[in-house]
């Protein structure tokens, strides 16, 4: 039987560049979003000049991690469920020299994860993270997540979600992060320079994307198979920080908000707080 | 250039002597998270790390820094964390990452009263098991050695450094809070005569390497590359193929469980690490292990003055539990009293399965807090000694 890539033997240039080819094609689902962000990723690495020498891909558990691990060409170190930063923190005190970039859900960062994520947000360590947020678990099959939207319809909320979603962003922002962003997948020039300009920051970047799930939370959420009626969701759902200074607070109520949250580069981090504290403590 | 290593005698506790074997083991990296009675070795890392260009971190909890610790590992770093009790708890969530993966690290365990926060400061023994099978899914061998004095507990850590890079496991110093927190004599010597292992590295490029040797599980001394050494290397959760590749494969799985184990039950002779004494003409042998084998030995001496042939025997290594020592002490005596400190009979129970019946076997349990008195193991002795 064959696959589709060997069907095709017709890679993206970025793919063939910079992911293990072997490892093609991916097992995202049919319209999934992740791909949206894994080549806003590469073109964001490949307009820096990143090598699979130089960056490690971190991941956690979850489809932002499971569908991305093990595809890049150089290092990749995939964590348990929810240590993600706290993997990250181990290596990038060990080598301070590489880039990492990591790959979460919101259930990995935003349930099991979240007091590793304040803390890296805290130590402001020097990692460039990218919150894949598609509202629900979706590789265990569509449960409620801490990012579902109040009144969600999930596997574990058969009755509706009684609970409110989790702001992300506002949190690693309150946490200490140097830059923080929110974009939809469909912002793809945007989310590009974003990454670019979180993986140039000193200090913890976090980029969370919203992006669709048409197998979990179309099929649960919002009765649906398509992409499209996800992406429309999203994009009803959502409001750029400019627009939202002229909307009402009722009419912001349920609504994410799209942009640049932080940029505070002058912010120091753990990585080069270390490197400064060992000048002064090392004795050999 | 300075030695990171101290050379020297020194009246430390067993807790400080940990962190001095460490460093003079190599390592560079601590994360742990407070706890009582483990505290000290934490305190001294994190004075003494800095002063050898080393990273120590206090991190937000113990999965966290066992976390950190195995990650620091794969980026290069000799990396050791510490707990007792509850934190062993949660410790060994991480622990299935670095077995997993098959990551070098030390996890050191200073044991306290439990069950859950039991008594904090005082000992207790009740660990034993829940190091060798608390990492759920099974399909793994641990490796732990037990210290009893401050200078095994730097002898030891050191060889438990060793024997990580040598199986590529987490290896456990199973300790407890009456070796860490005993303030005795320490001799450091000098660098040349300590035996401090590197971390193998492969000998053949990234595209001939396999990162994960299943088709050979008993191999050991295998390399092990870090990230940024042009590997490509691939750390997972999931069962991966050798190249780290996450697979559903029953053949995969199948042969993942085997290394895990093999790698460790076949060389089993490079593990074996007891002590004897008095063992050559004994009818009747003590078995204790940790702090709790010091009044043993004690009660043992008073036996042998009241002219009862009683002999001391003490796993070093507690797990792979050494099965043909025990054995063999099982046929050489009529009864073995095993003293520990928990009541619910660990080490005991262990003892019984590898006497093979060949001895009668008791256990002198006790829920902690104190260590056993010598008197009270020679009470014991003259009422079981036949």
């Amino acid at each position: 039987m064959s696959t589709v890539g060997e069907t095709l033997k017709v890679l993206h240039p970025l793919v063939a560049k910079y992911l293990r080819n072997e490892r093609m094609p991916h097992m995202a689902c049919p319209g999934c979003g992740i791909g949206q962000v894994v080549h806003a990723t590469l073109l964001a690495i490949d307009e820096l000049g990143l090598t699979p020498k130089n960056t490690v891909w971190v991941q956690g558990v979850g489809c932002s991690s499971r569908i991305t691990y093990s595809t890049w060409m150089g290092d990749n170190v995939d964590a348990h469920h929810g240590r993600i930063f706290a993997v990250a923190t181990g290596l990038k005190m060990a080598r301070p020299d590489m880039n990492f970039i990591l790959f979460t859900g919101d259930g990995d960062c935003g349930a099991i994860g979240g007091n590793h994520f304040i803390h890296a947000c805290r130590r402001n360590l020097d990692v460039t993270a990218i919150l894949f947020n598609n509202g629900i678990y979706g590789m265990t099959g569509g449960q409620v997540a801490p990012t579902s939207p109040l009144g969600a319809v999930t596997t574990t909320t058969p009755y509706g979600n009684i609970e409110d979603p989790f702001d992300m962003c506002q949190l690693a922002v309150a946490a200490g992060a140097s830059y923080v962003a929110r974009w939809r997948s469909t912002d793809f020039k945007a989310m590009v320079n974003s990454i670019k300009k979180g993986i140039q920051t000193k200090g913890l970047a976090f980029i969370e994307v919203l992006l669709q799930c048409p197998t979990n939370f179309g099929r649960y959420v919002l009765k649906t198979s398509q992409a499209q009626d996800v992406l429309k969701w999203i994009k009803e759902h959502s409001v750029s920080k400019k627009e939202a200074e002229k909307l009402s607070k009722e009419e912001l109520a349920g609504k994410y908000l799209l942009g640049e949250f932080v940029y505070r580069p002058e912010r120091s981090g753990i990585v080069e707080r270390y490197q400064d504290f060992l000048k002064k403590h090392q004795k050999e | 250039m300075p030695s990171a290593i101290k050379p020297g005698k020194y009246f430390v506790q067993g807790d400080e002597a940990i962190a001095e074997g460490a460093i003079a083991a190599g390592c560079r990296f601590f994360a742990g998270y407070p706890i009582t009675p483990s505290s000290e070795t934490s305190e001294t890392m994190a004075r003494r790390l800095p002063e050898v260009g080393g990273v120590c971190l206090q991190m937000e909890d113990e999965l966290a820094s066992i976390h950190a610790v195995g990650a620091a590992s794969v980026g290069g770093l000799k990396a050791m964390t510490i707990s007792s009790g509850p934190g062993i708890s949660l410790k060994l969530e991480g622990l299935g990452w670095g077995i997993k993966n098959e990551i070098p690290y030390v996890v050191v365990d200073i044991q306290r009263a439990g069950p859950s926060n039991g008594v904090a400061t005082r000992v207790g023994q009740g660990d034993f098991y829940t190091i060798r099978y608390g990492s759920a899914g099974g399909n793994n061998c641990l490796i732990a050695l037990s210290p009893k004095s401050t200078q095994e507990a730097f002898d030891l850590t050191i060889e438990c450094f060793n024997l990580s890079e040598i199986f590529r496991c987490p290896v456990f110093l199973l300790s407890d809070e009456t070796v860490g927190h005993t303030r005795e004599l320490l001799v450091i010597p000098q660098d040349s005569q300590l035996n401090v292992m590197k971390r193998i590295k492969p000998t053949v490029p990234p595209d001939k390497f396999v990162m994960y040797p299943l088709d050979t599980p008993g191999v050991i001394n295998y390399p092990f590359p870090n990230i940024g050494e042009g590997y490509g290397i691939c750390v997972s959760p999931y069962t991966h193929t050798p190249k780290g590749y996450a697979s559903t494969a029953q053949d995969i799985q199948e042969k993942m469980a085997r290394r895990l184990v093999l790698k460790i039950t076949e060389n089993l002779e490079k593990l074996v690490r007891v002590e004897r004494q008095k063992m050559e003409d004994a009818d009747f042998a003590v078995i204790a292990y940790g702090g709790n084998a010091r009044p043993a030995v004690a009660a043992v001496d008073m036996a042998r003055e009241k002219g009862m042939k009683v002999g001391f025997f003490r796993p070093i290594i507690v797990w792979p539990f050494p099965d043909g020592e025990v054995l063999q002490v099982a046929e050489n005596v009529k009864t073995i009293l095993v003293c520990e400190l928990n009541i619910d009979g660990q080490l005991s129970r262990e003892v019984s399965r590898a006497a093979k019946g060949k001895a009668e076997v008791y256990h002198l349990g006790s829920g902690g807090v104190e260590p056993h008195l010598p008197s009270q193991i020679l009470s014991e002795i003259r009422r079981l000694y036949k």
